[in-house]
């Protein structure tokens, strides 16, 4: 099975948000909050950066 | 102000030993430390997000840095690696093939294994803060409870 770059990424987001939540906040609603919080915003800024750099692809 | 009950925190001493015994164990099986020190859940969430981070760097065939490192670069991608504990002694057993990042492919797996490794310090840090008592946490994770 071959990750194509967004599913690895997905991958990274998932992990990262859950581990950075559980060291970062007590509570569980403040948890899960967090999580899917740093998890969007992993994609949004990563997708962001994409398409600033596509320009320079061409 | 008056807190209640789920917003209280509290320091927790515990011998100091059991820290850095916790805290070596964190380090060689992600989430072990916290087991010791029964956090289960915070050992399930560091285990798993640590794990599923090196497996799938290893199977990207990402490089694994060894010790004998050739400039700083190098060294500072062996000890980001290291952190991964049994997963970096594991790296060869996980994926015989080796290392290929002649291809991003390859290159994306270096960055989620060394990306795991550095997660897992991170939890061993947390392990020492709690074992120590250093660490302000709710009344839902005092051991025992």
């Amino acid at each position: 099975m071959i990750l194509n770059h967004f599913q690895t990424m997905v991958i990274f987001a998932l992990a990262v948000s859950a581990a950075f939540a559980f060291l970062s906040k007590n509570e569980m609603n403040e948890r899960i909050r967090y999580a899917v919080w740093a998890f969007l915003a992993f994609l949004v800024v990563a997708l962001g950066l994409g398409w600033l750099m596509y320009p320079f692809s061409h | 102000m008056a807190q209640t009950p789920m917003a209280q925190t509290q320091k927790i001493a515990i011998n100091p030993a059991l820290a850095l015994v916790a805290a070596a164990a964190g380090w060689l099986v992600p989430g072990l430390g916290h087991a010791l020190l029964r956090r289960w859940a915070k050992a399930i969430v560091y285990f798993c997000a640590v794990a599923i981070l090196a497996l799938v760097g290893l199977w990207m065939r990402g490089n694994v840095f060894s010790s004998n490192a050739a400039d700083a670069f190098d060294m500072l991608g062996f000890l980001a690696d290291i952190g991964n504990g049994i997963f970096y002694f594991l790296a060869g057993t996980i994926n015989p093939a080796g290392a290929d990042v002649s291809k991003a492919y390859g290159d994306y797996g270096t960055r989620l294994f060394a990306t795991a490794g550095v997660l897992n310090l991170l939890c061993v840090l947390e392990v020492l803060q709690i074992g120590l008592g250093s660490k302000e946490e709710g009344p839902a994770a005092v051991p025992g409870s």
